[in-house]
């Protein structure tokens, strides 16, 4: 038996799809326009989501786009990390020469966690709980980039 | 309520990269299965497909494998998860009382798609996606980190689940060959490649390519095909927030529901005690402790503490589990198989001793999101 392979490599599975985000996450991003992170709170649990939800799981409960927002502090506690020199994009994944930590951080005063990269920090100095705060992009576009990642807040920084 | 019995079945054997096309996989599966037990394809009245769109790279991604998986000018339908969901389905068909053999596959090819970016795009796509830090491997490791810290659990524990699944698997002789260590130290499975810290390449069930059938008919028709169908008697499946930073990553509260379903279902009372054998999906070695946890067969965080080997009090995936060959869309069905093999004396070199029910668990997203747990026991005539 022969062993051939046809290898197609471009444009077979690849299409434009747009998404809408959505009432809550277009505000969610413009206030990321202006450096400003916004949770939302349930109003039968009071818990807090980043990002910002319409309907509550736990309460099957539609949170009012009118209210219910909450400004959160650019600061937060880092509850998770993992580093990894595996870059996976939509195309598939490469080595990368860099291991660049990344971490779950929950902003204070809400209740979840986003995933985001930890800057300028080993994964040797990394402990959860730590106290992290974030790092703006220099451009601001109302685009989960918009964050650039945590930096590491050092004893009674704040 | 009726049951369902599990006449036949077939694996075909895992490779990383096939000699063969998606329609040669899923037909030797399905012919496997029927030839296995003497069954024609006429006598098939619905048939039951897990496949994804994505890894097979067609939209409706059983439009394709109607001829091959046996569902020409049948009832036909798919399941979008893993094969477990799938039997779940075709047993649901067998129950209503107008199914007398239901057939249910599940398979892909790995080698043809990059996995760990099928998870990425499963994540937020606005808000996540954009960002490439989530997919299964760092997600994963996210799980590991979250169970060890929260109950002080060592990293050599996690290895020693990797130490047993990956010398299970040498005697599986459908295991994945590249999945079989059996000289596997913990040290060896600690050293090995990070993927995502602290998970190492051999800590994580790889993906490859491969396929499964398995045939369900409603009792009456079971015991008619064979004196011995393994009857599903209990079944339950839950599902966990979408977001990961919404969910407890120390624990699995889906397969917690799903157990707690699933046992009531089948009157079991005291897991760890009326069960033989579990035969679970775990995607990562930490995955095994915690689902070992939810299924009520220690208390959590105590999953170290179990004897899960052949032999042990409490054999957790003698087969080698999930880490003997990911087969995305047949994982979890492999497990109701091995299983079925458990339960019939049929497992050869990876057989536990008297086995009259077996827990078999399937699951689908990032750290097991939802999780699909059976209840399987010994049948016959009374």
């Amino acid at each position: 038996m022969t062993r051939k392979r046809i290898e197609i490599t471009t444009g077979f599975v690849q299409a434009d799809y747009n998404f809408w985000v959505g009432k809550y996450m277009d505000k969610f991003y413009d206030g990321l326009e202006s450096k400003q992170v916004l949770g939302n709170r349930c109003p039968t649990c009071n818990r807090v989501f980043v990002p910002p939800r319409k309907v509550c799981g736990n309460c099957f409960k539609t949170i009012d786009l009118s209210n219910n927002w909450v400004k959160l502090k650019d600061t937060g506690t880092l509850r998770n990390f993992t580093t990894t020199r595996i870059a996976v994009s939509e195309a598939g994944k490469k080595k990368t020469s860099e291991a660049i930590p990344i971490g779950m951080v929950q902003f204070d005063g809400s209740d979840t966690s986003v995933v985001y990269p930890l800057l300028d920090v080993q994964e040797k100095d990394l402990t959860i709980g730590l106290k992290v705060q974030v790092v703006w992009n220099d451009e601001l576009k109302g685009h989960p980039r918009d964050i650039k990642g945590f930096r590491m807040l050092k004893g009674g920084e704040r | 309520m009726n049951k369902v019995g599990i006449v036949g079945y077939y694996q075909v054997p895992p490779a990383l990269d096939h000699n063969m096309g998606r329609y040669e996989l899923i037909f030797q599966a399905v012919r496997g299965a029927l030839d296995n037990v003497g069954l024609k394809h006429k006598d098939v009245t619905s048939v039951v497909s897990a496949t994804n769109d994505y890894y097979d790279g067609r939209t409706i991604s059983n439009c394709f494998t109607v001829e091959a998986g046996g569902g020409y000018m049948k009832d036909e339908t798919k399941v979008e998860m893993d094969g477990a969901f799938a039997v779940h389905y075709g047993m649901l068909r067998a129950l209503t009382g107008h199914h007398k053999l239901v057939l249910v596959w599940g398979g892909s090819m790995s080698s043809c798609y990059p996995y760990s970016s099928s998870t990425l795009l499963s994540t937020d796509p606005t808000f996540e996606r954009p960002l490439e830090l989530i997919n299964d491997m760092t997600a994963g490791a996210f799980q590991m980190r979250a169970y060890m810290n929260h109950f002080n659990v060592s990293a050599e524990d996690i290895a020693q689940v990797a130490v047993k699944n990956r010398r299970n698997a040498t005697s599986n002789e459908l295991a994945l060959p590249e999945s079989q260590l059996p000289a596997a130290t913990t040290e060896m499975i600690l050293k090995a490649d990070v993927l995502s810290s602290p998970v190492t390449e051999l800590m994580y069930s790889h993906p490859c390519d491969g396929a499964a059938c398995i045939i369900l008919a409603p009792e009456q028709q079971a015991l008619k095909i064979r004196d011995d169908p393994v009857w599903i008697t209990g079944v339950g499946y839950s599902q966990e927030a979408y977001y990961l930073g919404d969910r407890d990553l120390t624990q699995s509260q889906s397969m917690k529901n799903a157990a707690q379903m699933a046992y009531k279902m089948a009157g079991v009372k005291d897991p760890k005690k009326e069960t033989d054998v579990a035969e679970v999906f775990e995607h990562f070695a930490h995955e095994e402790m915690i689902f070992s946890e939810a299924l009520g067969f220690c208390k959590p965080g105590e999953g170290a503490s179990l004897s899960t080997e052949i032999g042990g009090e409490l054999p957790i995936n003698p087969s080698g589990g999930a880490m003997s060959g990911n087969t995305p869309c047949a994982t979890g069905m492999i497990r109701l198989i091995e299983a079925a093999k458990q339960i019939h004396g049929d497992a050869s070199e990876h057989q536990v001793k008297d086995v009259h029910r077996v827990v078999a668990s399937g699951q689908i997203g990032l750290c097991a999101q939802n999780n699909i747990l059976f209840v399987l026991e010994r049948g016959g005539r009374k």
